[in-house]
């Protein structure tokens, strides 16, 4: 039981830990800014996803009681990791910025510059300005 | 005895209640600052009653006992005198200021200003501890202040209350180092112990500098010369402020503490040569200068540094019977000169005008506030059956026996003459020139008899004035004999309080002043053109002028040495005293100590490699603004890491929390700077600052490392030891935060609560040009807030709350707290300004934040007094456990409302400051764009 628990255990880190290096290398390795978006998403849903099963394993299995913290902590990853991956992609489009096989297509670029969206608010916030050229 | 506490209490308290009471109307505000001097009246008649009686009534606490100083109010003979002038006089005062303040006049603030004065003088003479009775003295210096400069809007008031201020508040620093010796002197700074030690103080070599700066600060207090150019410009305050602060009150606090100090200090050469001298010269220079004012208020206020000097050589004469003679003379200059000062109030306030070159025949207009002067005046003169006869007549007598007593002496009655002459010619000037004369030419408005009310408290002093020079010993006498016995703590001399003594040199010399005041009265003219030809043109306050202007430049010339006008600068001077300091204490100590060193994992390694990374990249990028703040999160982010090395789990989130909203912080600033600091400094200065970079990282480190590897005790085994017994919670940092060192935390997040409403009003009314595009000229993108970004973020809110409160409620064991769950709750809402706008939050968010930094604050304090209710001292926490429905078992220490206050502060500060200054721009930003269209 102990050695099915630690094997089992041991391989959800050992993949986690696999995704979150090839996220790594994809970063360095990818050719453009588009490309490069995918990587750190990859590492965060099924590097740390497998990690947090895992302490979930463990901790539920040493300590009295289910360990639940981990399914916050998931709940929080995936709601954040879209988010920040929309605004950077937003951010690139804004900028015009080339990928290797040119500008991205002109519709994509118009309708990113506000052209279709709903008018919800126009506060005029410089917020949300900033994040984007941060 | 807790009724001498109230007494003085109730008018502290009291200064809150005219300003509310003004919403009803303004009379209200006047009944209610009447109620509270009434009550504190009331509060006085029982304990009053047994020190007629003979008692000395006394009321302590201990405060800091190991300081000497205990809270003590003493009520004898002298102190309710005192008190019964302050308030008797305070309430006419009130009455008066009713009538006299203009509508446009911000009245409560004059009552709340005067309750201050009142309380702090009812303070200082009924202190029965020296230092107490110092701290009351400066109350009355500031509280003046404020009811001098009362009408702000005008620079010579400005200027009158700051000289006041410069001169009474020099005094008592003088002072305060005078009674500081005393205090060493006799070993004990309790006036009963003072009073009674009177052998061991003239004994001791330091008696004469205690004497001398005791002295110095009476002088100041009670203007007398050198230092009595401040009174005369004091009266650019209401004529109110100057019937109390000038008769009854401000300038007797210091002929008060000569009083009160009097058995204590005199009786020796130093003080008979101190003090008269300094009364007579006032005396005499008060009533020649008076007597050439052409300003009414004028006139009476060196008539009051006059007649300060009067009583003050009457103390210096120093024999029990001089002493009896100045305590009369106070209470009887304080009656006729608020008459006084509230006649010349009406006649200002109905004449327009205080010019007695412009002022005649006012009779005519007004015969009975001209009735009521008159009799004022005559009893200032010192005209029989009034009651300034009766003591200028026994200062005579005083004088003609110190003549008799030593050869030398047989100036003082002569000159003693002269002054009462003088001033028989200035109150001759005060009535004929304002009342007779002639018809008046060119007044601002026609003159005519004030509102009855405004006359009554001059009615009540005048007919006090008459009774008092009529029966003297049925009025005065009973209330002058004990606080005689309490000024002199010893059986009274002989004395006797009658109008007529029979012929006595003393009556020669009042008819010699009398008649010699009238001719000099006579022969004005020549006299006023021979003046201004010649003393005229000297002012004493040129020479304070000069001082000031002096020790003005002296402090520029300092600041500029010492100070640059560069932080760098300043920076640079600090680093380099501290290395030098290090240096020079420390050199030739060995380095490392005898602790074994811990080995070096690969993985600090590495983190710590990264942390050098990202400061160095800090520096060499911080021209680009950007990529800078990349890096010190890089050095935040790490420094987190290392408190989670180093088992400091709540360091570690406290790191993360601060860390994100320094970056929002950052964030927002940089948005209205350039992208990229041009280049500002030269090669040389660069070097300078590699090496004192350099300097002072190297003897960081050297210091670390020579403290780490001693072996040393900390307190961290006796916090472990006592944070589950003593403080009801296993995590000892936070119980270190809430429990052990809870004051230390109150004090911090007060300090910043100050500083949050200081950035909070700094950024209200500031407006910033917000670039319209980036560095690069790039716009910004209209798309302000994306969908996905709002929708998730509203999504996040109700979950980071929930984060913010579980780490809050097992603070008490594990690592959290109400610091963390502060900045969580912080920087979840700060995500909702970021994601949907400042406006969408509004409308949900709605209402002022800053009131949450206040309610925090006194949340915190009210569990720290909390404990006093058990009788436990202050911040003293309280745990237990509890059975709590769903939750389980948990233990609740009262320690947990302590840190939901410390939440609150938090969550307070960091809204205020990162939502004021998201609207810097937004506010700039939405005018311009209403008017033209953002969209292509």
């Amino acid at each position: 039981m102990d050695l099915l628990m630690e094997s089992l255990i041991a391989v959800l880190i050992l993949i986690g830990a696999a995704f979150t290096c090839l996220g790594s290398i994809g970063l360095v390795r990818l050719r453009d800014f588009y490309e490069r978006l995918h990587t750190p998403t990859k590492a965060t849903t099924l590097g740390v996803g497998s990690l947090l099963i895992a302490s979930a394993i463990f901790f539920s299995w040493t300590m009295p009681g289910i360990s639940l913290h981990e399914v916050l902590v998931a709940v929080f990853l995936f709601i954040t990791a879209p988010v920040s991956a929309h605004l950077m992609a937003k951010a690139a489009l804004h900028l015009r910025e080339r990928g290797e096989t040119g500008l991205p297509p002109e519709t994509t670029l118009q309708r990113h510059d506000g052209s279709g969206r709903l008018s919800e608010d126009k506060d005029g916030n410089q917020d949300g300005n900033a994040a984007d050229s941060g | 005895m807790t009724q001498l506490a109230l007494i003085v209490l109730i008018p502290f308290i009291g200064a809150l209640l005219p300003s509310w009471a003004l919403t009803a109307g303004r009379l209200w505000s006047a009944w209610v600052t009447g109620g509270v001097v009434v009550s504190a009246l009331a509060l006085l008649v029982a304990p009053a009653w047994a020190v007629m009686q003979g008692e000395t009534l006394l009321w302590q606490l201990d405060w800091l006992p190991a300081l000497g100083l205990s809270l003590g109010f003493r009520l004898d003979g002298l102190a309710l005198l005192f008190a019964l002038m302050i308030l008797v006089i305070g309430l006419l005062v009130i009455l008066y200021a009713r009538w006299y303040l203009a509508e446009r006049d911000p009245m409560g603030r004059f009552y709340a200003y005067l309750l201050l004065f009142m309380g702090s003088m009812l303070g200082l003479v009924m202190s029965e501890n020296l230092i107490q009775l110092l701290m009351f003295w400066e109350l009355t210096s500031i509280s003046s202040f404020l009811l001098i400069s009362y009408w702000r809007q005008r620079e010579d008031a400005r200027r009158g209350a700051r000289m006041a201020l410069a001169i009474t508040g020099g005094g008592g620093l003088a002072l305060l180092g005078g009674i500081l010796l005393l205090g060493e002197i006799v070993g004990s700074y309790d006036l009963s112990t003072v009073l009674a030690a009177r052998e061991i103080i003239h004994a001791h070599p330091l008696y004469l500098p205690a004497l001398v700066l005791i002295l110095l600060g009476i002088f100041t207090k009670s203007a007398q010369f050198p230092f009595h150019f401040w009174l005369p410009h004091a009266m650019a305050a209401p004529t109110p402020v100057s019937a109390y602060l000038h008769s009854a009150t401000m300038v007797k606090a210091g002929v008060f503490l000569l009083a009160r100090l009097f058995p204590a200090l005199s009786g020796s050469e130093a003080w008979t040569w101190l003090v008269a001298p300094t009364g007579m010269a006032t005396l005499l220079i008060g009533a020649y200068t008076a007597l050439f004012k052409h300003d009414l208020k004028g006139l009476l206020a060196y008539s009051t540094i006059s007649h300060l000097g009067l009583i003050t050589l009457l103390f210096g004469i120093g024999s029990p019977l001089a002493a009896v003679a100045g305590l009369f003379h106070i209470m009887n200059h304080a009656t006729f000169k608020a008459s006084l000062f509230m006649a010349a109030g009406i006649i200002d306030h109905e004449a327009g005008t205080r010019d007695m070159r412009r002022l005649a025949g006012l009779w005519r207009f007004m015969p009975q506030t001209g009735l009521l002067a008159m009799i004022a005046a005559a009893a200032m003169a010192g005209v029989p059956l009034l009651n300034g006869f009766l003591s200028k007549e026994m200062f005579f007598e005083k004088t003609v026996y110190m003549a008799t007593f030593e050869e030398s002496t047989w100036l003082l009655p002569v000159l003693a003459t002269i002054a009462g002459a003088l001033a028989v010619a200035y109150s001759l000037r005060f009535i004929h020139d304002v009342f007779f004369n002639g018809t008046p030419t060119d007044l601002p408005r026609t003159p005519h008899e004030p509102v009855r009310w405004m006359r009554v408290p001059v009615e009540i002093l005048v007919v006090i004035c008459i009774a008092v020079g009529i029966f003297p010993s049925l009025t005065f006498g009973p209330l002058l004999a004990v606080a005689a016995g309490a000024t002199l703590q010893a059986p009274l001399p002989a004395y006797s309080l009658k109008v007529w003594h029979g012929f006595t040199p003393a009556l020669g010399m009042s008819m010699l002043a009398l008649s010699g005041g009238a001719l000099i009265y006579a022969i004005r003219r020549p006299l006023f053109r021979w003046h201004e030809r010649t003393l005229g043109q000297l002012d004493a306050r040129w020479l304070y002028e000069v001082w000031e202007r002096a020790l003005l430049q002296g402090s520029r010339v300092l600041d500029h040495l010492i100070h640059r006008r560069s932080l760098q600068d300043m920076l640079a001077v600090l680093i380099i005293a501290a290395a030098a300091m290090l240096l020079l204490g420390f050199w030739g100590m060995p380095l490392t100590g005898s602790a074994t060193l811990t080995p070096l994992d690969p993985v600090s390694a590495a983190a710590a490699f990264c942390l050098a990374v990202g400061a160095l990249g800090t520096v060499v990028l911080h021209r680009q603004r950007w990529t800078a703040l990349v890096m010190l999160s890089v050095v935040g982010l790490i420094i987190a890491l290392a408190f989670v090395k180093f088992s400091a789990p709540d360091l570690a989130l406290t790191q993360l929390a601060v860390e994100m909203v320094t970056i929002i912080l950052l964030l927002l600033a940089l948005h209205f700077l350039p992208a990229e600091t041009p280049r500002e400094s030269s090669l040389a200065r660069k070097l300078r600052d590699l090496l004192l970079a350099l300097l002072g990282g190297g003897l960081t480190t050297v210091l670390t490392w020579a403290v780490l590897t001693r072996p040393y005790d900390s307190i961290s085994d006796w916090l472990l030891r006592n944070s589950v017994p003593g403080g009801g919670g296993s995590n000892v940092v936070n119980v270190i935060l809430v429990d052990f060192r809870g004051f230390d935390t109150l004090g911090e997040i007060t300090v910043l609560a100050i500083a949050a409403i200081g950035i909070y009003m700094m950024l209200r009314d500031l407006r910033l040009e917000a670039p319209r595009a980036d560095a690069q000229g790039r716009p910004w993108s209209s798309d302000a807030h994306p969908l996905i970004l709002a929708t998730f973020s509203r999504l996040l809110l109700p979950l980071a709350l929930m984060v913010a409160v579980f780490i809050l409620l097992r603070g008490h064991h594990l690592p959290g707290g109400g610091f963390i769950a502060g900045l969580i709750i912080a920087v979840a809402l700060v995500m909702q300004y970021l994601a949907n706008g400042v406006l969408w939050t509004q409308t949900r968010l709605s209402g002022e934040l800053h009131p949450l930094i206040g309610l925090g604050l006194l949340l915190a304090t009210a569990t720290g007094l909390g404990s006093w209710y058990f009788g436990a001292p202050f911040l003293t926490s309280a745990h237990g456990h509890w059975s709590v429905p769903i939750l389980g078992e948990i233990e609740l220490a009262s320690a947990m409302l302590f840190d939901i206050g410390v939440m609150l502060v938090v969550i307070g500060i960091t809204l205020v400051i990162l939502i004021r200054l998201g609207r810097i721009g937004l506010m700039q930003r939405r005018a311009p764009i209403s008017n033209s269209d953002p969209k292509p």
